[in-house]
């Protein structure tokens, strides 16, 4: 464990096939071990971009990434093992039930077994899905698919827990109990990633943020630099409209 | 390896399963096509019994040798014979057509100068006989009449059919010989005593041409249901690429793909998870079709299936024919971009596939064009394959070629998906 980042980021670029402007553009960023690191920006500002890219949905166009040392171009398959995926959109299959779905998913990631039902059981209990858990997915209100989308990346218990914008469309009450249960799973020495135009759930919850927009870092460092660097800042969500210019994006 | 193959098989069975829609088109959908193709199809024998055995004639000679044998069906009691069709004077070409639509069941054509052949066919004889002169270049003149078959027609009936017709023909051809020979012969030698009377006999002069589409005549015509069984059962187990690709691209669109191409599971092992859940669906609709051919049909006085005498050979040409469907149907889902685009492909291309294939109209009443064509339909392999297992008392080793040739498709076909996969993913 000699080196104290988990993730190293060097002049990542992606320029989509037909596009005029690269979707992230050169940025180089490290992130450290047990971290809950925020990427922040606007829509289209690259994040989900940067996210698949470090999970290897699909190869930058130019750029190195190491995860845990390892390097993502020639180590793919040893760095999906330790990683864990939360997608922005929901990722799951609309006719099978939460615990079908879920049994699956876990499955993938080399559970099986006892070990496997436990586990399931245990998520579907803490985030309240207990009685929904027989029916299919498609009957769910938004809110519960997202819990079990959530549920189907942590199963395993990732070494690094990507999470774009798990909280879109959550209601308070388990808004709470999903950043709680997030900490608890950090305490327990897994790395997150979390992506967010949710600024008040960012600041609580990120121990470091990256604010980037047009796939560019903007500014970069814990939330509380961040206000007080920012003169007039009393929160993050100031920090971020003054970066972005208040403008609505595409 | 194996708990994330099985976790994947389970999941595509709980897909299937919960897919209504899906499910009939897998196994009702083939039922109802055998009953009904095969009901219609029997129909066409029911007719013989009420007006006598349809029959067209093609008289292309005029002469008497054409005259004499359609004077001759006329008067036939068991046969409705005419040489018209719809109204027009019929050629080789309406015969052949109508006949292989099932409006006659038996066509008969006299090439033209048949009557001058065989005269000159017999004087040639008198020439040998009497002048001892060479007589080799009889045989590439004799007179070939062609017989046209209905392609669903029963077989024993129709060989009762046909040795008639044939006694019947060369009775009015002897007629004619002898005619043409005591003629030739009372001009070269006035004592008709010393004819030799079984020369015409030692050549066949008419040779009979059997054609149920060419004259492959080693081919055995199958009836509706030998031929309806396999041939819709075949069509049934292509159509699962409509359930499998919409599968494919359900998940590439419910975004379940972000997932499973970042899992530390390769996506082939998924693929092959598919593959296995519906390779399973076509043994088990190919099972249900057997069980409505042998048991369902009858009931509706239908013949029964005849299965031939090789389970092993059923086996081996089922699951390629199964391996060759689900290739083909992974192939529809990962080149087609939404799940609409994979119906209209998908089904277009069976349907496709099948007519070229021989399954609609056998390919065996094809134009010598398309039945060139229709043997690159992987369909018209595996029906091929069980024509020889139903009809012909195949056995493994005889379906080999076809079943070759289906597992090549497969491996063909999952290539090609492997490829465009990868083409498609590059963002
Ligand atoms: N598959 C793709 N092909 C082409 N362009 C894409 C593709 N995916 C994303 N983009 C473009 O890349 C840019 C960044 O998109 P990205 O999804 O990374 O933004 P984001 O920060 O996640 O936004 P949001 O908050 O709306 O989720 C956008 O301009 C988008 O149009
Ligand atoms: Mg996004």
């Amino acid at each position: 464990m000699s080196n104290p980042f988990i993730i190293e980021i060097q002049h990542l670029t992606k320029t989509f096939k037909h596009a005029a402007e690269p979707a992230v553009d050169n940025i180089s960023f490290s992130i450290n071990r047990n971290e809950i690191f925020g990427l922040l920006g606007p829509n289209g500002a690259g994040k989900t971009t940067t996210i698949s890219i470090l999970c290897g949905l699909f190869p930058p166009s130019s750029g190195t990434v190491s995860i845990d040392g390892k390097d993502l171009h020639s180590e793919l398959s040893d760095i999906k093992n330790m990683v864990g995926i939360v997608p922005q959109d929901i990722a799951l299959y609309p006719t099978l039930t939460a615990r079908e779905n879920l049994s699956f998913y876990g499955s993938m990631y080399g559970l099986y077994g006892k070990n496997l039902k436990d586990k399931i059981e245990t998520w579907l209990e803490k985030l309240g899905l207990i009685d929904a858990a027989k029916r299919q997915v498609s009957t769910y209100s938004g809110g519960m698919k997202r819990r079990v989308n959530l549920i189907a990346g942590i199963l395993h218990q990732p070494k690094i827990l990507f999470l774009d914008e798990p909280t879109v469309g959550v209601d308070v009450q388990s808004r709470n109990v999903i950043i709680e249960h997030l900490k608890e799973i950090n305490a327990r020495g897994t790395t997150i990633i979390y992506s967010s135009h949710h600024m008040e759930e960012a600041e609580n919850f990120c121990t470091r943020v990256s604010i980037i927009d047009k796939g560019r870092i903007l500014t970069q460092g814990t939330p509380a630099e961040l206000i007080r660097d920012n003169a007039g800042s009393t929160n993050l969500e100031n920090v971020f409209l003054n970066l972005t210019n208040r403008k609505p994006r595409d | 390896m194996l708990h994330k193959l099985l976790a994947t098989v389970k999941k595509e069975l709980l897909l299937l399963l919960r897919d209504k829609v899906g499910l009939s088109v897998l196994f009702i959908m083939p039922v109802a096509l055998i009953i009904v193709m095969t009901l219609i199809q029997d129909s066409a024998f029911k007719s013989i019994n009420e007006k006598g055995i349809p029959v067209v004639f093609v008289n292309n000679d005029q002469d008497s040798l054409g005259n004499q044998i359609l004077q001759g069906l006329m008067t036939n009691e068991l046969c409705y014979t005419t040489d018209s069709i719809n109204g027009k004077p019929a050629n080789s070409e309406l015969a052949q057509k109508a006949v292989s639509e099932g409006k006659f069941l038996v066509g008969i054509i006299i090439p033209k100068g048949a009557t001058a052949a065989i005269r000159k066919n017999v004087t040639a004889l008198v020439n040998e006989t009497i002048n001892g002169e060479a007589a080799s270049s009889i045989l590439p003149d004799s007179v070939e009449i062609t017989i046209l078959i209905d392609p669903v027609a029963k077989k024993s009936f129709l060989n009762a059919v046909t040795s008639n017709l044939r006694e019947f023909i060369s009775e009015v051809k002897t007629k004619i010989m002898f005619q043409t020979f005591s003629e030739q012969v009372a001009e070269l030698i006035p004592d008709k005593e010393q004819a030799p009377k079984n020369s015409y006999q030692k050549s066949q002069i008419i040779q009979y041409k059997e054609i149920y589409a060419s004259n492959a005549t080693e081919k055995i015509v199958p009836n509706a249901v030998q031929h309806n069984v396999p041939a819709w059962t075949i069509f049934a187990m292509f159509f699962i690429a409509i359930p499998l690709s919409n599968s494919i691209l359900k998940e590439k669109t419910e975004g379940s793909v972000f997932r499973l191409h970042t899992m530390p599971t390769p996506y082939l092992l998924l693929v092959n998870g598919k593959i296995i859940v519906y390779v399973l669906v076509c043994l088990i609709q190919f099972l249900l079709m057997l069980a409505v051919g042998k048991f369902l049909l009858p009931q509706m006085g239908l013949p029964a299936l005849v299965l031939g005498n090789s389970m092993m050979g059923i086996f081996v040409l089922t699951l390629a024919t199964s391996f060759a469907a689900t290739g083909f149907g992974v192939t529809v889902g990962t080149l087609a971009t939404t799940d609409h685009q994979a119906a209209i492909m998908g089904s277009l291309s069976i349907l496709l596939l099948s007519a070229l294939g021989g399954i609609w109209v056998p390919s065996y009443v094809m134009p010598e064009v398309m039945r060139n064509i229709s043997s690159f339909s992987p369909l018209n392999w595996s029906l091929e394959g069980f024509y020889k297992l139903f009809l012909r008392g195949g056995g493994v080793a005889d379906i080999l070629p076809e079943a070759g040739k289906l597992m090549v498709f497969f491996f063909a076909t999952m290539a090609i998906s492997y490829f465009v996969n990868r083409k498609k993913r590059t963002v």
